[in-house]
């Protein structure tokens, strides 16, 4: 390998890599940094105001509002996702005919772009036109105003999310179960252990790596949200619905307040980054006591 | 965050699969009653219900679809012919397979040299080759939401904006730190008896890494392919922002279009949002094994 590895072959392997990296993703990272610091519309040059965009981020509703509106999202969809997912894997394991193909179907949502599944869930969840309500009316019930209202949107939204994740966490349960040893599972069921004891005391012991996985993803996941406000509310009414993200991209393209929007963007990497490494400590410190 | 990932990316993609290591798992797996099975299956007809709901919105006339969408007896392919009518379907396809293909064809191959020499090739200075690693791979965790303005101002500065090169530049810039990470893991335990049998036979840098390395990748290149075809097929942001030039629409833009574009025509959304959702259905059909094993593996980009 030496004499292949010349120092101008080793720089003209990694150099395109290197060089498009370095300029769209770390340059803009500072970029974005740097211009978080200033006071910045794009006609005039930006302006070194320190930290003030942050601290207006304090006194701004809007801004409370959509860390809310991310916080309800996250819970909800962390709580109810993890729990389910691993219980779909768990149902869709057993010796049913044609699991597979089950299988398949549920991680089908998936693959779908995130844009068209806001689209296809205005028609689920609109007040007026949606499949929700015209199911209540069936029965007699009164509308609901699932999305565009006060208070429901952000827990629809965790429902859309969940429905366009469900079968991708039930996946990698699925993977993990399937690298669970046999003979633990056949050695307890010959000891007379119950399916309920060998879930609790071994399976779900076992699993608690591929847990972390899932709901270390699913976080990183739920900041990410983005085109489903776009396409459910469009923030609306009066920013009422807007999560971090969206309302970043409202005050930064909507808005042209550059170097305030570039606030905010530093922010939810931050509490990204944030939440899948304290999740990790969590995880680690556990792990730890228990050894 | 590797550390607790590690493991997991570099199980093989056949572990993921959609189907289990058939009759030795399945024959160890209890036999379960009547009860279980109809439960799995309402479960899974909930879940894909939204999508029958689409289609048959999208048969219905736009009448029927505000006073009584359950009503079977009218269907009607007229939201199609509208649909078409008002889409640039081949401009939108066309668009987004041209960007896939030279982002990703371009992004595996850049990604692919890159982990080559930083696993494989000898490096005066060890920490150095580490720290380049390293420093590729912090791109996980970089959200897109914060490159969204720079790039914007930068695509400018470079001329490109208005271009496919405009969205092309950053997503082959973003599918780096992820193609790093499984490719470094891969090719780490790659045996070295092979690399240098190929040099004894005289074999240069390129016909070692196309000939020799390059084919023994096959299963991790298709993952890392798969991965970035659906990243880029369903990627909104960037484009959002980097294309307004009709002409250079993409999928993901067009759809995002729809509500403004046909108004209170339900049915020909409902039927524009059809052919755009079954061709991904029908292609996630026939390589469903694959992009679930893709996409899974690609779970750990976050």
């Amino acid at each position: 390998m030496t004499w292949i590895s010349s120092r101008w072959k080793i720089a003209l392997m990694i150099a395109p890599a290197a060089i498009l990296f370095s300029l769209f993703v770390i340059y803009p990272v500072l970029y974005s940094l740097g211009y978080s610091f200033t006071k910045f519309q794009g006609f005039s040059a930006p302006e070194f105001i320190g930290f003030d965009n942050y601290v207006a981020l304090g006194s701004d509703p809007f801004f409370w509002i959509a860390l809310q509106n991310t916080v309800i999202i996250l819970v909800v969809s962390i709580v109810l996702l993890v729990p389910s997912s691993f219980a779909l894997a768990l149902l869709l394991r057993t010796a049913i005919r044609g699991a597979g193909a089950l299988r398949a179907l549920v991680f089908g949502p998936a693959i779908i772009a995130p844009i068209l599944v806001g689209l296809i869930w205005v028609f689920i969840l609109d007040p007026k036109i949606g499949l929700l309500n015209r199911l209540l009316a069936i029965f007699g019930a009164s509308p609901v105003q699932w999305i565009g209202g006060d208070t429901l949107t952000p827990y629809m939204i965790s429902i859309v999310f969940i429905w366009s994740s469900i079968g991708f966490a039930m996946t990698i349960f699925y993977a993990g179960l399937q690298l669970l040893p046999q003979d633990v599972m056949e050695a307890s069921s010959l000891d007379g252990a119950s399916s309920w004891q060998q879930l609790r005391l071994i399976t779900i012991p076992m699993m608690k790596e591929t847990f972390g996985i899932v709901t270390i993803l699913m976080i990183t996941n739920v900041f990410k949200i983005f085109e489903l406000v776009y396409m459910l509310t469009g923030g609306g009414p009066v920013h009422r619905s807007e999560t971090l993200v969206s309302y970043m991209y409202f005050v930064t393209f909507t808005n042209q307040q550059y170097g305030y929007g570039m606030a905010i963007a530093v922010i939810v990497t931050l509490l990204g980054a944030a939440a899948s490494i304290g999740y990790l400590a969590l995880a680690r410190g556990k792990k730890e006591q228990e050894a | 965050m590797s550390s607790i990932l590690k493991d997991r990316h570099l199980v093989p993609p056949s572990e993921y699969a959609a189907e289990p290591p058939a009759p030795r798992t399945r024959s160890k797996v209890k036999r379960v009653g009547f009860w279980v099975g109809a439960l799995a299956y309402l479960v899974t007809f909930l879940i894909v219900l939204p999508l029958f709901w689409i289609v048959l919105l999208s048969f219905q006339p736009s009448g029927n679809i505000l006073s009584n969408p359950f009503d079977l007896s009218q269907l009607t392919l007229d939201n199609y012919i509208n649909a078409i009518s008002q889409l640039p379907l081949l401009t939108m396809y066309g668009n987004t397979i041209l960007i896939a293909l030279i982002s990703v064809t371009v992004g595996t191959a850049v990604s692919f040299t890159a982990a080559f020499a930083l696993t494989r090739m000898i490096f005066r200075r060890k920490k150095l080759q580490s720290a380049l690693r390293y420093y590729l791979l912090a791109g996980l965790a970089v959200p897109v939401y914060i490159l969204l303005f720079p790039v914007y101002r930068l695509d400018l500065a470079l001329g490109v904006f208005g271009t496919y090169a405009a969205l092309i530049l950053p997503y082959i810039a973003v599918s780096i730190p992820f193609n790093t990470l499984l490719l470094t893991g891969f090719l780490r335990e790659f045996p070295g008896e092979i690399e240098e049998a190929a040099i004894i036979d005289g074999a240069g840098l390129f016909r070692l890494c196309w000939s020799v390395v390059l084919p023994l990748m096959r299963p991790v290149i298709a993952t890392v392919l798969i991965f970035n075809v659906v990243y880029i097929f369903n990627e909104f942001p960037f484009a959002s922002i980097l294309i307004n030039n009709p002409d250079l629409v993409t999928v993901s833009l067009a759809v995002s279009r729809f509500q403004g574009q046909y108004s209170v025509d339900y049915g020909g959304m409902m039927a524009a949002a059809t052919l755009v959702l079954v061709p991904q259905l029908v292609i996630y059909a026939i390589f469903q094994r694959h992009v679930i094993a893709g996409m899974t593996v690609g779970a750990v980009k976050g």
